[in-house]
């Protein structure tokens, strides 16, 4: 047997500079994002937007949804700063009111989302044969159906509260998350590390929560980014149709629609919402495309820069 | 006479396919004893490779298996999942062909060999991964503490082929399989490697098999040597009896095209033709299209293991015509 001096590897360690404690993945990980020039841009800006949101009406306090027809279809100023609608209502107020939904509902229904479909996609990736048959032909079933449909009769008939909206929003879109996790595992069942663990002893339950999952995270980070994207949009839709968030609470989508009659006079009241949109949007992207990046296990250890 | 550690009777795997059933490996019955080392050699195909995984169970769901695989006294075959999950890993241990795959590139090498201690023993984190960092250093992992902690890709091939037999080891496992453990090294690493592993045996006690179609490999660390053709063992004897003795056309000819910095020739001898298939082996014995030897009976009836000598049998209808040092050719 081989026995290694402590002391002297101490004392190479030190030499070598080496004696630092080896960093973790996560640690890694973190490193790599920070690195990440687009991504940094997607977290902070999101940020901001998220504190605006916050911050903002303390500032610039009106009630978002008591009239003020004195001071109604008013332009931007420093009393309103992205102007009035026409019952007099701030226009800020309102966007940021908005937004926090919007944030709020995408936020909730991809994490109920992701987990549901990660769970279900890995476990028909991972057990194949009847399972995978079964979930296929349910996932197949859930894609087909008009989503637009669904969440109409649904919000007619159950109101709106931004989570009840959250939830069928996730229970039709977990099969997008469910496609992308059971595709990869079913090309990482195959790798010789989990015919390793097998041979280790590792029972199916092990092999797939710590073994395949982690391996699942990166594609499915990306996805979920993806997601939050289009839940926003698709929100934005639905409150555009008018069957969303119910008035006098708003949501993006809504400032949009109240704000389409009147587009040949005022433009802008249409499209601050509108920008709000695209700009949460791409921030979340972004942010998606650095941590696929930074959850990468196989990228390296440190950046050349 | 001590109990053989592994006994394998008549196996047979076929894989059922549209064209019919792939007879992968046809009744190969051989022993292995506590503590020694059986190396399995064959071309690519021949069942080797099919035979381990069969061992371990880890074969594919829908394959057709006859025979038994007794393992200190129990049938393998007829384990529940989870009595052979016991057995994995911690009796019975394997080594993959591919260090550069077999290892998980989301955990550090030392939390794999800490996983693999804990799914079969109940100890401590802090105590396992002492014993990983030691098993690293049993291994020669260079400053083991430190490369505990880094993970597969910080690793060169030769070096997390060392970490897979750490992990292989840990739980100190009677019978240890190492299918291929050296064909994805560079020629300068897979000595060193076979080393570690001659040197683990010896920690351990454990018997090996030892599968690989290097016969280089195997003269210098075998105990035994069976080899096997187009699913069916044809010889299998002492390493002596296999590389100076041997009784059977194919073997002589797997050991002829072996390259030879004395020979005086300076062409290698291959095997003309390629191994049969095996949805459709050719009548009689499988060898016949490319041996030299064949005679019209060799295309009628496929040949016996015969015994030969001590603990030689080879499958030859010819066997009697090819004595010591004989030319082989009719």
């Amino acid at each position: 047997m081989t026995t290694i001096d402590a002391a002297a590897v101490a004392e190479a360690d030190a030499i070598e500079g080496l004696s630092e404690q080896p960093k973790s993945f996560g640690r890694l990980a973190w490193e790599r994002f920070i690195h990440h020039r687009l991504a940094l841009v997607g977290l902070i800006g999101l940020m901001l937007i998220v504190a605006s949101f916050i911050i903002g009406p303390m500032i610039n306090d009106h009630p978002f949804d008591k009239p003020d027809v004195l001071n109604r279809l008013q332009g931007p100023s420093k009393e309103h700063w992205f102007g009035t609608d026409e019952i007099g209502r701030d226009l800020f107020v309102r966007t940021a009111r908005g937004g926090r939904y919007s944030i709020l509902i995408g936020l909730l229904s991809a994490v109920v989302s992701t987990a549901v479909g990660t769970l279900i996609g890995a476990a028909a990736g991972y057990f194949g044969k009847m399972v995978d048959a079964v979930i296929a032909q349910v996932i197949n079933l859930v894609l087909v159906v008009p989503g637009l449909i669904v969440l109409s009769v649904f919000a007619l008939n159950f109101g709106s509260n931004w989570w009840r909206l959250s939830l069928v929003l996730a229970a039709l879109s977990w099969v997008r998350i469910a496609r992308v996790a059971r595709g990869v595992v079913l090309s990482i069942k195959e790798q010789d590390y989990v015919m390793a663990a097998r041979a280790a002893g590792a029972s199916h339950s092990r092999i797939l929560f710590r073994h395949i999952l982690p391996n699942v995270v990166g594609a499915v980070t990306v996805e979920i980014t993806l997601l939050v994207g289009s839940i926003i949009v698709l929100e934005s839709t639905l409150s555009f149709l008018g069957l969303g968030v119910r008035p006098p609470d708003t949501s993006l989508g809504r400032l949009v629609a109240d704000a389409k009659g009147n587009i040949d006079n005022d433009p802008l009241r249409v499209l601050t919402p509108g920008l709000v949109i695209v700009l949460i949007v791409l921030c979340v992207n972004f942010l998606g495309d650095g941590l696929r990046d930074a959850l990468d296990p196989k990228a390296r250890s440190n950046r050349d820069d | 006479m001590t109990e053989p550690l592994l006994r394998v009777e008549h196996l047979a795997v076929g894989f059922p396919s549209k064209a019919g059933v792939v007879q992968a490996v046809t009744d190969v019955s051989f022993d292995v004893m506590p503590g020694e080392t059986l190396a399995v050699v064959g071309e690519s195909g021949s069942g080797k490779s099919v035979t381990a995984l069969t061992v371990m169970r880890l074969h594919p769901k829908a394959t057709r298996i006859s025979g038994s695989i007794m393992f200190q006294g129990r049938d393998l075959l007829a384990l529940g999942d989870d009595d052979m999950r016991a057995i994995r890993g911690n009796d019975v241990a394997m080594i993959f062909q591919d260090p550069m795959t077999a290892l998980n590139p989301v955990f550090s090498v030392g939390s794999q060999i800490v996983e693999s201690i804990r799914i079969h023993q109940q100890v401590t984190k802090q105590a396992a991964w002492e014993r990983a960092v030691d098993l690293l250093a049993l291994v020669g992992v260079p400053e083991p503490k430190r490369r505990a902690a880094q993970y597969p890709h910080e690793y060169s091939g030769g070096m997390r082929q060392r970490a897979m037999i750490a992990m292989a080891i840990a739980n100190e496992p009677k019978l240890l399989i190492a299918d291929e453990p050296t064909t994805a090294l560079d020629v300068t690493v897979q000595a060193q490697v076979m080393e570690v592993l001659h040197e683990v045996q010896q920690a351990t006690g454990s018997a090996m098999m030892l599968i690989t179609h290097d016969l280089g490999l195997v003269a210098g660390t075998a105990d035994r040597v069976q080899v096997m053709y187009a699913s069916r063992l044809v010889e299998t004897g002492g390493v002596d009896d296999i590389f100076y003795r041997s009784r059977n056309p194919y073997t002589r000819a797997l050991l002829d095209s072996i390259p030879d910095l004395h020979a005086t020739t300076d062409r290698l001898e291959p095997i003309p033709g390629n191994p049969p298939s095996l949805l459709r082996p050719p009548s009689g014995c499988p060898f016949r299209p490319r041996c030299q030897m064949a005679i019209d009976t060799c295309a009628t009836a496929v040949p016996e293991l015969v015994m030969v000598g001590e603990g030689h049998a080879s499958r030859c209808h010819r066997t009697a015509d090819i004595t010591l040092n004989a030319e082989v050719t009719s």
